[in-house]
């Protein structure tokens, strides 16, 4: 006799209860208009339909692992299109901060640009492109970096040369120190947010 | 004269991707007697990128302490940048929506001595430019009509969604109006909301460029002469990786991509470096634009 299929409920409540909008998955019907609505869907390991599916049937390892996450362009097809007013790139970007915050998000490029993006805002409390950039291309390795850094310099030279990028660092905002003490503490009011719904759950 | 508080974004900045947006703004806006007042120490958004650093309260936040600097100056807040817009009208909204998180970010925000109460809303530049002005007075300050001038109007994704406040995001009318407005004429376009990838461009290059090289296709077999944007992620992706594309995809794209301000200020009769920023242009367009600056004079700039 075939072995029954297993399902893990614990990953989908954990997911409903704790990831933004999270709660709100339930509604989705499985129709697929998000994932033919989606530009980069045919380039996703999982279209959002699926990563859906998969998160019903408790695949968290797929559903963390997922490429998809990193794939969205954050176009909004997807939320205005749904029947069921889904807002699923709110939640393509909870789990996609929950594959990060858990170690599942190490060798995604979108994942550590988005990483440095944040310490920009940090940082500066704006973005310095350039910087970021260079950021970014490094954490491939020197070498690996270089190539990459490399194949761009045609654009990166013609941005230079039309006033489009700058010479010098970018300067902080005057506001830096307070708007990192407000973000660090919405963070903390999230986790303590988070924490007070998993003993609930 | 109509006034309104300006959140520039990072792009906009000199020296940003998208100086020649700014420059192009501050002149039309002049022109169309609109004052903008800028946000005084601004910070960024936090774009398409703001997830990762925190859930919806540190979005909100990171967003709202520009709505708090802003409100007191009483204006609606314009935003050229579709991200930026997408990113503060988001943050209005779902405050406005939800007292309760209105309330968790007030509650955040007053450690730096700030609140934020709803009393102004966010606007994007293009719906600005194409319901408040109108187009009647877009018209009137045309000294150069761009008649013959084929014009593929790429409104992009965040400038309409997921709010989708002043024009349909599956068929969309006001880009194309201000387009005609100024004697251009509007090609059919049919990608003309189709992603661009955004930022992933620098992280999934080949995946986004398989996104532009199909909106450039769209744009040149309508037989565009070239494309306007009012977004500076479409108008980076769609200008700038023309040559990866060209190599990638064994093309030949030679289409200049401006934004839409540029060409107001072409048709305005303004000044075509000082106003309308052509020399930032990394696929040329002065040549395509020459012959339409008959009446600069008549600008009394």
């Amino acid at each position: 006799m075939s072995q029954p299929a297993r399902f893990d409920q614990g990953f989908a409540k954990e997911i409903f209860s704790t990831v933004e909008s999270g709660e709100k998955m339930k509604m989705c019907m499985q129709c697929g208009v998000c994932a033919g609505s989606c530009p980069l869907g045919d380039k996703m390991d999982y279209t959002p339909r699926k990563i859906f599916a998969l998160v019903r049937a408790g695949a968290k390892e797929k559903v963390l692992g997922s490429r998809a996450l990193w794939y969205c362009t954050s176009c909004y097809n997807c939320k205005v299109r749904c029947p069921r007013k889904v807002p699923v790139v709110d939640i393509m970007h909870g789990l996609a901060r929950k594959a990060f915050l858990e170690g599942y998000a190490e060798k995604q490029n979108t994942a550590t640009f988005a990483k440095f993006f944040w310490e920009n805002i940090h940082s500066l409390g704006r973005i310095d492109e350039k910087a970021l950039a260079q950021k970014y291309f490094l954490s491939f390795g020197l070498l690996e970096g270089a190539k990459k850094a490399l194949g761009m310099t045609d654009i990166a030279l013609g941005m230079l040369l039309h006033h489009r990028m700058k010479l010098l660092p970018g300067k902080a905002i005057k506001g830096k120190a307070t708007l990192k003490q407000l973000l660090d503490a919405a963070v903390q009011e999230e986790k303590a947010e988070r924490l007070a719904k998993k003993e609930v759950a | 004269m109509k006034e309104y508080t300006l959140y520039p974004g990072c792009s906009l900045e000199a020296g940003g991707a998208g100086g020649h947006y700014m420059v192009s703004t501050e002149a039309v806006a002049h022109e169309l007697g609109i004052k903008f007042h800028e946000i005084n120490d601004w910070n960024c958004c936090g774009s398409s990128f703001a997830y990762l650093g925190g859930d919806l309260i540190t979005e909100t936040v990171l967003a709202a302490r520009n709505l708090a600097l802003a409100e007191p100056l009483g204006h609606d807040v314009v935003c050229p940048c579709s991200a930026c817009y997408k990113v503060l009208n988001n943050a209005d909204h779902h405050m406005k929506d939800d007292p309760e998180l209105m309330a968790k970010v007030n509650k955040v925000l007053a450690r730096g001595g700030m609140s934020y109460k709803g009393s102004i809303r966010v606007r994007h530049l293009l719906d600005v430019l194409g319901n408040d002005i109108g187009l009647e007075a877009i018209r009137a300050k045309v000294v150069n009509p761009l008649a013959g001038l084929k014009v593929a109007g790429h409104v992009g994704c965040q400038t309409i969604r997921p709010h989708c406040e002043y024009d349909n995001p599956e068929a969309p009318k006001v880009l194309d109006a201000v387009i005609e407005a100024l004697g251009a004429k509007a090609v059919k376009f049919p990608l003309k909301m189709k992603c661009c990838g955004a930022g992933l461009v620098v992280t999934e290059p080949d995946a986004c460029y398989d996104l532009d090289r199909a909106i450039l296709q769209s744009a040149t077999e309508n037989e565009a002469d070239l494309i306007v944007s009012p977004c500076p992620m479409c108008q980076m992706n769609l200008e700038a990786y023309q040559g990866k594309i060209n190599d990638k995809y064994d093309t030949n794209f030679e289409v200049p991509v401006i934004f839409i301000t540029q060409l107001m200020a072409v048709a305005f009769g303004l000044d075509p470096n000082k106003a309308a920023a052509l020399n930032y242009a990394l696929v040329p367009v002065k040549d395509l634009l020459a012959p339409y600056y008959k009446n600069r004079a008549a600008a009394a700039h």
